[in-house]
């Protein structure tokens, strides 16, 4: 075997054998090539442009763009939606996650109708973000919508700068919280019964066993699923767009839908691309510190 | 302590009991938004504006989408969008993983982690520049436009060579060793042997191209290729009828997807768990 082995890499391969891997890998080469890294180098050249409305780098700009938007011209609007974003990421992120974690909690056990009760748990990763858009827009509709003839009030609630913001937290916490469900369903189900009952037999309670055994045995996977939270929080553009569009005043102008705004409204391409790239890099940022934390944690074990 | 005097079974049926009193609010929070949905598309317009709940369902707003808008035609545009990414995703997945989990050459790790890396790159990084390229080509308003872009995708690739990872390497020497190709190894053996792995695939990513909005909203602008995603938010208007119709458009468009999570839901969720990487 070995001797076979030996020689069947000693043997040169034909031009055909040569090229043949790379015949496997064309169909994808050719569409990351041209919808992933061409358009991603792209970005960052056209960031530092100012472009016409067709989008052709017209004026070198150097690095204009981002000072326009970080302590220039655009500055305010840049970083009021910097801070809207955040705290939006905040509440999504923290939100979902405890959403995902109290269904779980619930649905650890066996009761009858359990797999119903998980199954309308993970439902949401199903729903489109602009089908839940248009079905709150009725539920805060302002002469019919549910919460206005529950509350027995006529208010106009996505209008209202106060209102606006949280419903749409509260939207973005509903369609992420299935995949916050399954994936911290799938971590307790990680976690051996041993454990639990062990600490049953030595008298621990409910709330000492969640307290001792189920949050740090379940914290890598918290941990992993803030940071998919986090990331896809900063992605949210739909319900942003068909809700608020934004407004009103800015108070939901999330940085997805500035960039959207930048560049197919204003057609400032090279401003809105200058913005994606600082998304990107934060994004990036992340995703690194999550690649460290999850390499540490390896070494732990 | 007065449970102490309880037996065993009592205590099983109490925590039970307990469980679903928990859960029952929960559930229902959770589906309401999809209620309240499916209970205004059924709404007759007479008691719009004086019941919060319908005294009978009324279904005529169904025929409606179906006989006086455009949804008919943007249900089969999504179908032939979400369809075609699929089947190619299937296919250029399938042959890249392919080529990173049976065969040797050089630059494998490299182009691989070249791979990888591209779900570092949220879609904002990109879609300025995609939609540039799309339009200076003259591909605006087509299904190419909607359908190439996603014609493959790392998680793809991911997901299938984490599969193809667990057969035996036994198998692709005897396979050589027989006289079978590449290539025919790959149709003949692998994947049918992949069956799981590519329903999951394709469950995740008929899901994600079904309810796509932002990308397919930028290059269409008719109704002849426009999904039917964008055609539910162009649906709101405020008048009595609309909303009715409105919200039929809304459980129309739920149906397929929630087809999807029904009866595919341990596939969907594979998915997911691979497509999580991504975030």
């Amino acid at each position: 075997m070995t001797r076979m082995k030996a020689f069947t890499v000693r043997r040169k391969k034909t031009l055909y054998e040569t090229i043949e891997p790379w015949l496997f890998l064309l169909p994808a080469l050719i569409i990351f090539a041209v919808f992933l890294y061409y358009p991603f180098f792209k970005t960052i050249y056209l960031s530092t442009y100012l472009t016409n409305k067709y989008g052709e780098p017209k004026v070198f700009y150097e690095l204009q763009n981002y000072l326009d938007i970080l302590v220039g011209k655009y500055s305010a609007a840049f970083w009021n939606s910097m801070w809207v974003t955040l705290r939006f990421v905040f509440f999504v992120a923290f939100g979902s996650l405890l959403v995902g974690l109290t269904t779980s909690l619930l649905t650890a056990r066996k009761f009858p109708a359990r797999a119903f009760a998980s199954a309308i748990y993970a439902m949401p990763i199903a729903i489109a973000s602009a089908a839940a858009a248009m079905s709150f827009k009725m539920i805060f509709h302002p002469s019919i919508g549910l919460v206005n003839r529950l509350a027995g009030t006529r208010t106009n609630w996505l209008n209202d700068p106060a209102w606006a913001f949280p419903i749409i937290c509260v939207i973005s916490i509903w369609l992420a919280s299935g995949i916050n469900f399954i994936f911290i369903s799938a971590g307790l189900r990680n976690i051996p019964d041993e454990l639990y009952e062990s600490a049953a037999i030595d008298g621990a309670g409910y709330w000492h066993q969640q307290r001792h055994i189920t949050l740090p045995s379940l914290s890598p996977t918290l941990f992993f699923q803030i940071i998919i939270n986090i990331i896809s929080a900063f992605q949210s553009f739909t319900q942003v767009r068909l809700l608020t569009s934004g407004g009103p005043n800015e108070t939901t102008n999330v940085i997805v839908y500035s960039i959207y705004l930048d560049a197919f409204r204003n057609f400032r391409f090279g401003s809105a691309a200058a913005r994606s790239i600082v998304l990107f890099v934060i994004i990036m940022i992340i995703t690194l510190l999550q690649f460290r934390a999850e390499k540490r944690s390896v070494h732990y074990q | 302590m007065s449970q102490a005097t309880l037996t065993r079974r009592q205590k099983n049926a109490l925590s039970a009991l307990l469980r679903i009193g928990l859960n029952l609010p929960l559930v229902l929070l959770i589906m309401l938004p999809l209620i309240y949905t499916f209970m205004m598309s059924g709404m007759p317009a007479d008691e719009l504006y004086s019941r919060l709940i319908p005294t009978r369902m009324d279904f005529v707003s169904y025929s409606h989408v179906f006989t006086k808008t455009t949804i008919p035609r943007q249900i089969v545009n999504s179908f032939i969008v979400a369809g075609s990414v699929t089947i190619l995703q299937m296919i250029t997945c399938s042959m890249a993983a392919f080529a990173f989990s049976f065969l040797q050459f050089r630059g494998r790790n490299l182009v691989f982690m070249c791979i990888l890396a591209t779900m570092m790159v949220p879609w904002e990084a990109t879609i300025i520049a995609n939609y540039l390229t799309v339009s200076h080509w003259g591909w605006l308003d087509s299904y190419r436009a909607m359908i190439l872009p996603y014609a493959c995708s790392a998680m793809g690739i991911f997901l299938m060579r984490q599969n193809y990872l667990t057969f035996a390497k036994e198998l692709h020497e005897a396979a050589k060793l027989d006289g079978c190709g590449n290539w025919r190894f790959l149709a003949t053996i692998v994947i049918p042997l992949a069956r799981p792995a590519l329903g999951a695939l394709g469950a995740y990513v008929f899901l994600q191209q079904w309810n796509q909005y932002l990308w397919p909203l930028l290059v269409t602008n008719s109704d002849k290729v426009r999904t039917v995603q964008i055609g539910i938010s162009q649906l709101y208007d405020i008048d009595s009828e609309q909303i009715g119709l409105m919200m039929a458009g809304v459980v129309v468009v739920l149906i397929p997807s929630l087809s999807i999570f029904i009866f595919m839901q341990k596939q969907l969720i594979n998915g997911l768990m691979a497509g999580a990487v991504k975030g």
